[in-house]
């Protein structure tokens, strides 16, 4: 013990014997708080927490710095589930010990494991949640809600017992009973879980005993019955309260209770017989059906795939026929060929002078569909050529080379060409065309052609030019 | 018997986790060994004043 004013050791004396100051009274003080820190311990050794706690709240209301009877009182808290006033304790205790300090030890235990204080934590926000709901009067919520409690925190006391409230407003006293043993079993000496473990029994003896039909009897009978207890304490009342009619009436509902039940039992029974085979036959039902549908399907698809494929032949047929009609009708077919042909001979009968006219007609015949056509066709095609090709050639020739002295060089291309075609004897007209085309810029055509002249027309004049002229572009 | 209502006002929420740093800040610590010392500081005084007169 330590000298309030000095801080120095005391001794037995009344007084410090460093600086003077009367301890007479400091001391009784100290030793009675030590008294109740004694007195809170055997307590809690016997587990009367709420005992303890009473104990050791005094013990610090007289001296606040007995650390052994903070770190106790906070270690009672923590065992009926208060964790946050342990945890206060403890942590003003180590505040005024904080070393060799046992609470500092408890406060690891906890902040090290934090699932563990999580799940304390949401015990606690739990048990507040349903207090408020039993404020509220939503007292199933609540019960709901204490039972999610107490599987987070067994050991919450608090949370017991409103439980136990609870269930003996809604005159379940059995769960009461179980309820309050679990939170005596925590703490045996709590005036709370006492009263209402007392109260509980009471009911329940009265039950036992059957001198107090409170079983079978409506919520009415209950009630009025509870009432009649509470105006007479205890047992003695007992015999007060057996009353025939009541009984009477016990009997009959409970014999209508047995035939309902024994209905309902048969029912379940049949269902439990019947039922099972009535769904096996269903399934079995739907099973036949589902096979027939997949066969129904599996066939259609097949339909399906044959007449896909039926469609894409057709496709491929009309797109076949197509390509031969256009090699008759389209613009280059036979029967345009056909056509023009006609035209050239029509217009050749009418006047066989006009050889522009009938020139017209035959270029529209490319000599590439004389192939598809039939041998008379050819025969007269050949024999118009033979008829007007050479003074076709000769017209065409002097339209291209007045085409070619304007310097007009992509006519007089195309009439020169058209003049040799018409007339192969036409070696002016292929020479003339070489020129044009080397006038042009054309110089592969310059050559072609040229070279066509030298092959053509060999030993002549324009083969010799011809040849000087490749020189030259073969030069450049 | 037991009164569901008056019953239920003996319960009282427990303390958050939230609420502790509060809890302690604002506890009450004084002790009778305080208000012992309080009184033998006063009484000392009052000696003292009454001297100097």
């Amino acid at each position: 013990m330590i000298c309030y004013n000095c801080g120095a050791t005391l001794t037995h004396n009344d007084f410090c014997t460093n600086c003077g100051a009367d301890v007479a009274r400091y001391k009784k003080i100290v030793s009675t708080a030590n008294l109740l820190y004694n007195e809170g311990l055997d307590k809690a050794k016997v587990r009367d927490l709420s005992g303890a706690i009473e104990s050791l709240r005094q013990c610090l209301k007289l001296d606040k710095t007995n650390v052994d009877a903070r770190n106790l009182l906070g270690l009672t808290y923590f065992e009926i589930g208060e964790y946050v006033l342990a945890l206060n304790e403890w942590v003003i205790s180590k505040n005024l010990r904080p070393s060799k300090n046992i609470a500092d030890d408890y406060i690891s235990l906890l902040q090290d494991n934090p699932n563990k204080l999580d799940v304390y934590s949401q015990a606690v926000k739990k048990y507040n949640q349903a207090l408020s709901y039993c404020y509220q009067g939503s007292l199933d919520l609540a019960v709901i809600q204490l039972k999610k409690v107490l599987s987070l925190n067994p050991k919450y006391v608090q949370a017991h017992q409103l439980l136990a409230l609870l269930y003996i407003n809604d005159e379940q006293w059995e769960d009461a009973k179980k309820e309050l043993i679990k939170a005596q079993k925590i703490d045996v000496g709590n005036t709370i879980t006492l009263r209402y473990l007392n109260e509980t029994r009471n009911i329940l003896d009265m039950d036992d005993d059957g001198t107090l039909p409170y079983k079978g009897l409506d919520t009415k009978s209950r009630k009025s019955a509870g009432e009649g207890l509470k105006s007479k304490k205890g047992r003695e009342t007992v015999d007060v309260y057996p009353s025939p009619s009541v009984r009477s009436s016990s009997k009959t509902s409970t014999t209508i209770i047995n035939v309902a039940l024994g209905i309902l039992i048969g029912i379940a029974v049949s269902y439990l017989l019947i039922l099972p085979a009535r769904i096996s036959a269903a399934r079995e039902g739907v099973d036949e059906s589902l096979k027939a549908a997949g066969e129904q399907l599996d066939a259609k698809t097949a339909q399906i795939s044959s007449l896909e494929q039926d469609l894409k032949s057709s496709e491929n047929q009309i797109d076949k026929l197509k390509e031969e009609l256009e090699v008759y009708i389209g613009e280059n077919g036979a029967m345009t060929a056909m056509d023009s042909l006609l035209g050239a001979v029509n217009s050749y009968l009418d006047n066989p002078d006009d050889m522009q006219a009938v020139a017209g007609y035959l270029d529209q015949i490319d000599e590439e569909t004389l192939e598809g056509t039939s041998e008379s066709f050819v025969t007269v095609y050949r024999l118009l050529l033979t008829k007007i090709g050479t003074d076709v050639s000769a017209s065409y020739y002097e339209s291209g080379m007045r085409s070619y002295q304007a310097e007009m060089f992509e006519d007089a291309i195309k009439d020169l060409t058209k003049a040799y075609s018409y007339d192969n004897s036409n070696g002016d007209a292929l020479y003339n065309l070489g020129n044009a085309y080397r006038k042009s810029g054309d110089i592969v055509n310059a050559i072609d052609t040229y070279n066509k002249v030298i092959e053509e027309f060999p030993d002549t004049e324009m083969a010799t030019r011809s040849q000087q002229y490749i020189n030259e572009l073969n030069v450049d | 018997m037991i009164n569901f209502e008056d019953e239920l006002k003996k319960f009282h929420p427990s303390l958050e986790i939230e609420e502790a740093e509060d809890a302690i800040y604002n506890q009450d610590l004084t002790d009778i060994a305080d208000l012992l010392v309080g009184l033998v500081k006063e009484d000392k005084e009052s000696q003292a004043d009454k001297e100097e007169k």
